[in-house]
Order: C-alpha cells, then structure tokens, then sequence
C-alpha cells in the first residue's frame, strides 16, 4: 500500500514538471500562430491589425501570466481552446484519442499472437535451425524502421495487388466493424510487426531462463514431461517480463504512433500533436502533452504493480 | 500448434475481404485528396493557398479571373471605372444569394469591406485596399467605391478570396471564422481539421448548375499514398505539389494529370543589406553564375518554366532577353574578382523544408553551381514556420524562396520594390528607379503603356539582381477519366470543380 | 573478451557486422570513398547501379555508394556521441543519486520522471525545433531523450549494492571509499550498461532515420541514412536503388547491434554461463 501511495504522490509533482517544459518549450521554437496563419503574408501586418492578432490568440501577455491562466483552466478540467480547431483542447484530444487507442490495442495483439509463440518455440528448439531462423527473422523485425516498412507495403499492395485500405478517415469499430478493420489492419501490421520480434526475444530469452532454473530441472529429472512443465511452470514465469515490456510498449503507443499514422494519414493523437506544433497551436500541444504523459505514467505505474504482484521474487526479496 | 495455423488462414481471408472494400460512389459525389488542408474559416484572415483552394468552393468575390486571367463577373455582374479613375461603381447580380437563401445586398458588400479594411480584423489583403476612401450604396443592386487617388489594379485585387463577400448579419453575428455562410457553388457540411471536409452542392447558387452532389476531401499528407489512392481508384481527384509525384501520373491508363502554369515564381533572394551583396558586382556574379534551366531540370525535373520577374500572361517577355540569362560563368568570376572577391565567400542559404517540396533540392543545386565560383554555400533547411519567422525579420544571406503570383504586376510587387512597400525589409533592396517605374504603372489606365513601363521596371530589376529569379512550375491535378469539365486556371484555383461531372 | 564475442554463434555474426559498418564509416568520415559523395554530376542523374556507379545514382547525379558510405559514417557518429554522452551522463547522475541519496536523489529522479513521462519523438522534436536541425542537436536531442534510461539502469545496481553487506565488509578491511565504488559497484554495472548501449545505439540508428525522414535530422547536402530514405521516398518508383540500398543498410546495421547486444548479454550475465539445456 505504501508502494503505491508513494508512487501516486509523485504523480502531480511530474505532471506540473511536463506542463512546465511543454509551456517554455514550444514558446521557444520560432514563429507563432500569427506566422503559422497567414506565413509570409505576416509581413503586411500594421502593428494594430498584429497586436489584435495577438489578443486573439491569447499570446500577447508574459508568458507567466498566460501559464498561471492555463494552470488554473488545468485544475478545472478546462485545456483551453485550439486555435486550428476552434474547439476545446479536450474534447479534441478525446474525438482522436479512440483511434490511437485502438492502433495500440492491435498492435499489442498482433506482436503477442505472433511473439510469443515464435519466442517459447525457439526456446524449446534452443541452438538449433529452427531457433536460429525464427531469431533472424525476429531480429530483421527489429532492425527495420517501422516508416519503411509501412511504405512498402503500401507500394506493394496498390502497384502490384491494385488493393488499398480506404485512408485519411476513421470508421469506429462500433460503426462499421468490417470498415474499421479494413482501415486499421495495415497500420498495426506495420507497428506490431517491430514489436513482435521484441515480444520474441524476450520470451525466448525468459523461457530459456525458467527452463535452466533449478526447479525445473528437479522436475525434469523427476519424470515430469517436458510439455507439462513448459505449459504449467515455465510459461507463466517467462511472461513476466513480457507483460513488463508490453505495458511499457502499450504507454508509449498510446502516445500516437507519429509516422506510421502519417503514411497511413491516420487522424490519431501522433498526427494531430505534430500538426499542433507545426501549427503553433499552444493550447492543443500543451494539452496533448499531458494527456499522454498522463496515460503514460497511469499505463507505467499498472504495469509496476502487476510485476510486484507476478514476481514472487521481488515481492519477497527487498521491502519495496 | 494446427491451432494458431488455422486462425491466421481466418484472419487472412477477413483482411482480404475489407481490403477489397472501396467506398461505393454515389452517381454524383467527387471523391478528392490534397496533402494540405485549409487552416481557417474566416476569408478575410487566411492566406495560406490550402485554405484559399476550400473558401474559393465556398465564398464569392465581387469579380473573378478566369482561365486567360481576364476579370468575369462573379457576385457583380458589371462595373465601371470612372472620375478619372477615382470611382468604381458595381452593378450586383440580382440572383446572388446566400446559402440560407437570403440575397447578397449592397449592405453586405459594405459591410465586407469596411470588415477588411478594419485593423481589429488583421486582414493581410488590406493593404491592397487602402485606397478605398468611402462605400456607398445608392440602391438595391449598386455599390459605388469612391477612391483617394486612381488605382487600376484595385479591380484585380478584388478578384481574390481575401474580399470575398460574407454577409452583414454574420460579420455582425461575429461568427464569420466558425461559421462557413458563403454564396458559392459548395455548402460546407463537415470540416475534421486536418482530416477531411464534406461540401454539398449549392442549389441556389446564381452561377448555374453544379455537376456533382457531393465533394468529399481527405487530406492524405503523403503524396505516394494520393497516387496510390488514385491508382486503386478510392478518389476520383486530387491536388499535388510534388512535381516527382506529379509526373508518374501519365504512367497510369486510366488518370489524367492536368497541368497548369501558374503565377508563382521560384526565386533566390539575395539580401542586398549584407556584405558582399550589397555591391551590385557580387550579385551580377550570382545571376549570372547560375544555370537556371538546369535547377529547373534537376529540382523540378523539367516541369516549367524558366521565366524573370513578370510571370502573368500579357506582360511577360522572352525570359533569354534579360540580363544573364545565358550561364556566364567567366563572366562571374570577372565580376567578383572586379567587385573586389576574386576567392569569392561563404553565406548561408535557408530554404523551408516541403515549401515548396523541391526547396531542397533547388538549394543543392544552387550551392553546387555556386561553387564554381567560390561562393561557398551553407544550407540551412528549416521547418516552414521558422523560415517564415526569419524570412519575415530579412534574416538572412539567401533564400530559397516560392512567392505568390498576382495577376498584375503593381499588386504583385509593390510590397517589395516600392519606397513604402510593407516587405521591403524582405526585399533589401529599393532604389528611385524602381519606386518611380511602380507608381507610374499604378496610375497608368493605357494597357499598351502599361505594358511598356512594366516591361522596363522588369529589365532594370534583373539587373540590379537583388534576387535572382528561376522559374515558374505548374499546379497539378489528377483525376480519373470518368471525371469531366474541370478547367483549371492560371492562380490553382479549384473553382472549375463547380462545372466537374462524374461519368458513371 | 573478444574471443569470448567471437566464440558466440550470434556474436560472431553481430560482431563482424559491426567491425565491417565501423570501417565504413570510418572510410566514409575520411572521404575515401569511391566518388566524391557531394559531386553532382547533373548528366548522369538516376542511372541504375552500372559498373561506374556501382549502386546507381540519385536525383543530383551523386554517386549513391559514396553517399551510402558517408552516411553510414553520419549516422554511426551521431549515434556513437549521443549514446556516449547519455551514458556518461546517466552513469553520473545514476551513481551521485544512488551514492548521496535524500534530496539529490529525489531531485535528480523526479527531472528523469519528467523527461521519461514526456513523449520521446515529442521530446526530440521541440528540441531539434528550438535549436534548428542539425547533426549536433541531432546529437543532443537523442541524448537527452535516452539519458533517463541510462540513470535508472545504473542507480538500480548502484542502490541494491550500496546496503549490501560486502561493501561493509569491505570497509572493515581498510579499503578507501573510492575503492569500492570502482571495484564493485562498476563491476556489477557492466553487464547492464553494455547491454543498454547496444540496444540504445539501435534506437539511436532508427531515431536519427526517424528525424531525417521529418526533416529535421541531417541537413542535405550531407547524407545520413535516414536523409536517403526521406528523399527516396517521392523517386521509389522510378529509382527504385535510392530506396534499398539505404534500407538494407539499416537494417544490417541495426542487425548487428542487436546480435552483439545479445552476445553480451549471454556472455556477461552469470546466469545465462550454462551448458545447453
């Protein structure tokens, strides 16, 4: 209990430290949203038509008094406005936030129903031909830039298959489940495909682990069959650190997958931070920025405990 | 182990099934795609071309150009010049109306205007503008603009978005930017920013009949990902910038590439306030040590025009007549070595990155040909707004630069070579010669002398090299076969698609 | 050590991988490279690998082998000093918090939970934004991003062998502070730092092709990995060797770090020293 009360008391003195830096960071970076409006038309601004630019955007005050006002929005549950969308930051984000958490979702299946297998099979077959093959393609997985990946496939459907999902909108699952499935199936390909061959590293490194541990071995020589022992005892203590690394994945997915929803011209939460900030559009990426450093701590902390929980081996070891 | 085989050989045929899914077109919906969305509402404030290319389907202006660049009627379905110049008198088109099917009324034409011209409002056009002294509005169709001094492209510089006509009860409503109530040919539906919008055919619309029902706009950020849409049919049109995309078009049995030559011009500009370029031999040097055509053929493989300063039609001249035109590259290194650089020096080159999308590439051809005469060029590629930032403050040695283009040459430059110009700090450079030519053929109505005095300025700008311009390009658009009647025009505008039709 | 590297099946691979990108490199950051990789020979451009130009040529003309080659020395040098800088900077921060404890501890890992709670390619971006692109804040950005995780891999270690016993034993022996920092501490760090490295000088690869291909990495006309793929991109279809040659270039690359991270891995942890199973 003291684990996790220490741990969330943390929580608002890190999210205060990244609402801080996002606010200087991108006050920092040239050009406003006056620049990013009218480009180079800016220049034919009078100082009068500028200073009531200014006022409209709400930049033309110190930037302490614009952070404490934002602050004080925060803690009512008010982001603020988007300039671009002319909408609420929130209600923006959470218009978006659906498909990225879908993407995330996918991808995780996708890297575990082919990871995992792939791992504890190549554990089973260690040193061997297959083992070798399955870590090389694993490793290839890894090594390749997911963008690449993506626009390959891409190439290939539409020159040479003449197929193509349906881009640039979102059909939610509850809609049109079949549309939905078309439009998103390519992308969490494309992202879970790096992560897969993750998932199969660890698990196979985490299966061989387990299977020299001495109370298999006891086992073993006691006549237990192997596939017993795989299934009931070496399996549940080989996913351990893969459901580590899937929920640090899965927080980090949750962040937009920026690339991949690029090529994929995805609306999600990746593309529209990106925008916002080619857009100087404050608010939104102030706003973005904390609700995925928010669900990145919440994910981070989840995954804490249930490694705590899992791992009879921490739980009785140090006093937390 | 048979288990997962099984349920992969499931899921494939599933995936294989919503693959082949494309979206069903109705007889009448136009299926498009551009890479850059709009990125406002209000036509008096945005002047970036993606947004101009949506407002111009929503929002009318009292005239248009056409595809020659000559002056239709648009909301106005007459006007005259009179007073020597001094007053401009427009007759309105009885059956203009709304998109709530209230008429457009003199009142409202005032109104837009005075909203224009209003500093709070922060419209860059207003510069065009100022010399519009007083709006009347005598009667139920006529609008009566009494103006300080003669300016003959005032009735050009209405022609654009940026004066479009909104009504008065919106500009009093303040809901003009939220709100999308134009008199054009489109209805906008639906507006996801960044994502997609959906316009509906105007039935009321006083220009004639629309062709299709439905115009529904992904924005697809990667081109490649435009033309593989195109190839497997998901969109029927689209707008690209990227002249590599571009020309694979033609590859395709079934698209049509439409290319048009525009107004804008690629060019290099030199800041003249900055050692050595402000001595007029070290920029000679520049023109003349580039090799205009060969940027053009590597950067934009080919794809237009090299052109100098003047690029609208009825007062453009034979581009090998200017100064330097031919490479000279002894000639340069002459110059240098006489302006007192014989080892010539180092700068720095800053371009944006994507604007225009062969920035780039331009750059490196620029810093590769340079070289030869001991101009040693640093690139500096930046993110658009950052560019923007430091273009706007003239801070810089050269840029790499695509400047709009207007349909006449005083309100195409006169932010940049006139005394008073508002980018003169862009252009680092004026001198009396210039001024004196600008003024002259503001107020000159004689189209023939006009022509002359801009044909002059034109010449004695090239030579005084403080920029050096390249070429003119196209604007593209690819649609399937089926689709017919889009007429494109000379400034991109996307205002044929009122007249498109979809074959079924 | 290295026999040990060599004797390892993935070792052998991802070791001779990485001797063979490192001399590369090297070649290519020296300018020994078959043409001149910035010579823009505008007559020849977009030829298909031929006997001149032995993996065709790009857009400008340049040789695209050379480039390839100072691109792979672009992008092992960004990588190599924003890995050296994050892990000397997270070996610091993550030693000094788990040494003084208190208040520098808590201030040092709060700052580490910030920066970690912060999207990464967010991270990166507003820097390399702020800063204007580049190799250095390439460099710098990366760094940044990945020192958090070197701080928490070493004050980990660092924490659990502090309240150990030995050390206390040590210190009855007469050895000096500084001592049993170096011997043990540093010792018990290795495996996880070097294990760390590779897999951080992966990411590193596949972050600088990441913002290169947004523009916001190398700046032409230098090439860099990423840079070639970015500009690949609009030219796949006509050119198709602008594309694979840099791609598989990555992908080697990142290979053979991974396959010798492994090998580390396998040799350095005590628990993996067995016989096969």
């Amino acid at each position: 209990m003291s684990y996790l009360t220490r741990r969330l008391s943390t929580f608002p003195l890190v999210m205060l430290g990244v609402s801080v830096l996002v606010f200087v960071a991108i006050r920092m970076v040239p050009g406003d949203a006056i620049t990013a409006m009218l480009g180079t038309e800016a220049g034919l601004l009078t100082p009068a038509q500028r200073e009531a630019l200014a006022n409209y955007f709400g930049i033309d005050q110190p930037i302490a008094v614009q952070y404490w006002h934002w602050l004080l929005g925060v803690f009512r549950g008010d982001l603020g406005i988007s300039v671009t969308y002319g909408k609420p930051v929130l209600g923006v984000i959470l218009e978006r936030f659906p498909l990225t958490l879908q993407l995330a979702l996918m991808s995780m299946c996708v890297a575990l129903l082919v990871g995992l297998p792939a791992g504890v099979f190549a554990a089973t077959r260690n040193e061997r031909m297959s083992d070798l093959g399955v870590r090389i393609f694993a490793m290839i997985g890894q090594s390749t830039p997911n963008f690449v990946v993506g626009l390959l496939i891409i190439y290939t459907l539409s020159a040479g298959f003449g197929i193509l999902p349906t881009m640039g909108e979102f059909t939610p699952l509850l809609a049109d489940p079949l549309r939905n499935l078309g439009q998103m199936i390519l992308p969490a390909l494309t992202l879970g495909f790096a992560f897969a061959a993750s998932v199969t590293r660890i698990s196979r490194s985490a299966m061989l682990d387990v299977l020299s541990d001495d109370y298999v071995r006891t086992a073993r020589s006691k006549g237990v069959p192997k596939r017993s022992v795989i299934w009931r005892h070496a399996l549940p203590n080989a996913l351990i650190p893969v459901v580590t690394l899937s929920g640090v994945e899965f927080g980090y997915l949750l962040g937009g997958a920026v690339l991949v929803e690029q090529i994929y011209a995805l609306p999600g939460l990746g593309r529209l931070v990106l925008d916002a900030i080619l857009q100087r559009d404050y608010a939104l990426v102030q706003g973005c920025v904390l609700f995925i450093a928010f669900n990145f701590m919440v994910v981070n902390l989840i995954v804490d405990l249930v490694y705590v929980a899992l791992d009879p081996r921490i739980r009785l070891g140090e006093g937390g | 182990m048979g288990r997962h085989f099984s349920m992969r050989l499931i899921s494939g045929l599933a995936i294989a099934a919503t693959l082949g899914v494309a979206s069903p077109a109705s007889s009448a919906t136009l299926r498009m795609a551009w890479s850059q969305d709009a990125t406002g509402l209000d036509p008096h404030k945005q002047t970036a071309f993606s947004s101009i290319r949506l407002l111009e389907l929503i929002y009318e202006p009292l005239v248009r150009l056409d595809k020659d660049l000559k002056i239709v009627p648009a909301i106005a379905s007459s006007w005259e010049f009179s007073d020597g110049g001094k007053q401009l008198t427009f007759k309105l088109n009885p059956n203009a109306k709304f998109q709530d099917g209230k008429p457009v009324t003199p009142a409202d034409v005032k109104a837009s205007f005075e909203r224009v011209l209003d500093e709070k409002t922060a419209a860059a056009a207003r510069a065009n503008f100022r010399s519009i002294a007083s709006i009347e509005t005598p009667d139920q169709t006529t609008v009566v603009f009494k103006l300080s001094q003669p300016d003959v492209p005032l009735l050009t510089a209405m022609a654009s978005i940026n004066a479009a006509i909104v009504p008065a009860s919106e500009i009093a409503a303040g809901s003009v930017g939220t709100k999308a109530l134009g008199s054009g040919p489109f209805k906008l539906e639906k507006w996801d920013p960044n994502s997609k919008e959906v316009l509906s055919a105007n039935k009321d619309w006083a220009g004639g009949r629309v062709g299709v029902d439905v115009i529904d706009i992904s924005v697809l950020p990667d081109e490649t990902a435009i033309l593989a849409s195109l190839r497997t049919k998901q969109i029927d049109f689209a707008l690209l910038n990227d002249p590599l995309v571009a020309t694979l078009v033609p590859k395709e049995t079934n698209l049509t590439l439409n290319r048009t030559p525009v107004l804008a011009y690629h060019v290099l500009q030199l800041n003249a306030s900055r050692k050595p370029m402000n001595e007029l031999g070290v920029r000679q040097a520049i023109s003349c040590a580039i090799d205009r055509q060969d940027v053009l053929d590597t950067a934009s493989v080919g794809e237009g025009k090299v052109t100098g300063p003047l690029t609208m039609p009825g007062y453009t001249s034979d581009a090998s007549q200017l100064f330097c035109y031919k490479r000279d590259v002894e000639k340069a290194k002459k110059l240098m070595a006489d302006a007192g650089y014989p080892d010539g020096f180092s700068a720095t080159v800053i371009a944006a990155n994507g604007e225009p999308a062969t920035a780039a590439s331009e750059a490196q051809v620029i810093q590769s040909q340079l070289a030869e005469i001991g101009v040693k060029l640093d690139i500096k590629m930046m993110e658009l707004n950052v560019y923007v930032d430091a273009w706007l403050k003239g801070d810089f040695d050269m840029a790499v630069a695509l400047n709009g283009g207007r349909a006449d040459p005083y309100s195409m430059y006169n932010r940049y070579w006139t005394k008073a110009g508002n980018l003169q700090k862009v252009a680092n450079y004026i001198d009396d010669t210039l001024d004196g030519q600008m003024q002259k053929g503001r107020e000159e109505t004689d189209p023939a002398k006009r022509k002359a005095i801009f044909a002059d300025f034109e010449k004695h700008l090239v030579e005084m090299s403080p920029w050096v311009w390249l070429y003119t390009s196209y604007s593209y658009t690819a649609q399937q076969k089926n689709v017919q009647g889009f007429i494109p025009t000379p400034e991109g505008s996307l205002f044929g698609l009122s007249k498109v039709t979809v074959q079924q | 050590m290295l026999r040990a590297i060599f004797s390892h099946p993935s070792g052998r691979i991802g070791g001779t991988i990485v001797v063979i990108y490192v001399v590369v490199a090297l070649l290519g950051m020296l300018d020994i490279t078959p043409h001149n990789p910035l010579q823009q020979y505008r007559i020849d451009r977009l030829h298909a690998p031929n006997t001149i130009y032995w993996m065709g040529t790009d857009l400008f003309g340049r040789d695209v082998a050379s480039r390839l080659m100072k691109g792979v020395g672009q992008s092992f040098f960004v990588g190599f000093c924003s890995v050296t800088l994050a892990t000397f900077a997270g070996t610091v921060l993550g030693l000094t918090a788990a040494w003084f404890g208190k208040a520098w501890d808590g201030l040092v890992m709060r700052i580490m939970d910030v920066l970690l709670a912060f999207p990464a390619i967010l991270l990166a971006l507003l820097i390399i934004a702020i800063a204007g692109p580049g190799t250095w804040t390439s460099i710098a950005a990366i760094a940044i991003v990945y020192t958090p995780i070197f701080t928490r891999v070493v004050r980990g270690p660092a924490l659990s062998i502090k309240g150990r016993e030995f050390v206390d034993a040590a210190r009855t022996f007469g050895s000096s502070r500084s001592y049993i920092l170096t011997r043990h501490l540093l010792l018990n760090l290795i495996a996880p730092l070097t294990v760390q490295v590779t897999l951080a000088l992966a990411w590193s690869l596949l972050t600088e092709a990441g913002l290169s291909f947004l523009g916001l990495g190398t700046q032409p006309p230098a090439s860099s990995l990423g840079l070639m793929l970015a500009d690949s991109r609009n030219l796949m279809e006509t050119a198709p060797w602008l594309l694979i040659f840099p791609a598989l270039a990555i992908m080697i690359s990142i290979l053979g770090f991974n396959l010798l991270g492994d090998a580390l891995r396998d040799i350095l942890d005590p628990r993996t020293r067995r016989s096969a199973a």
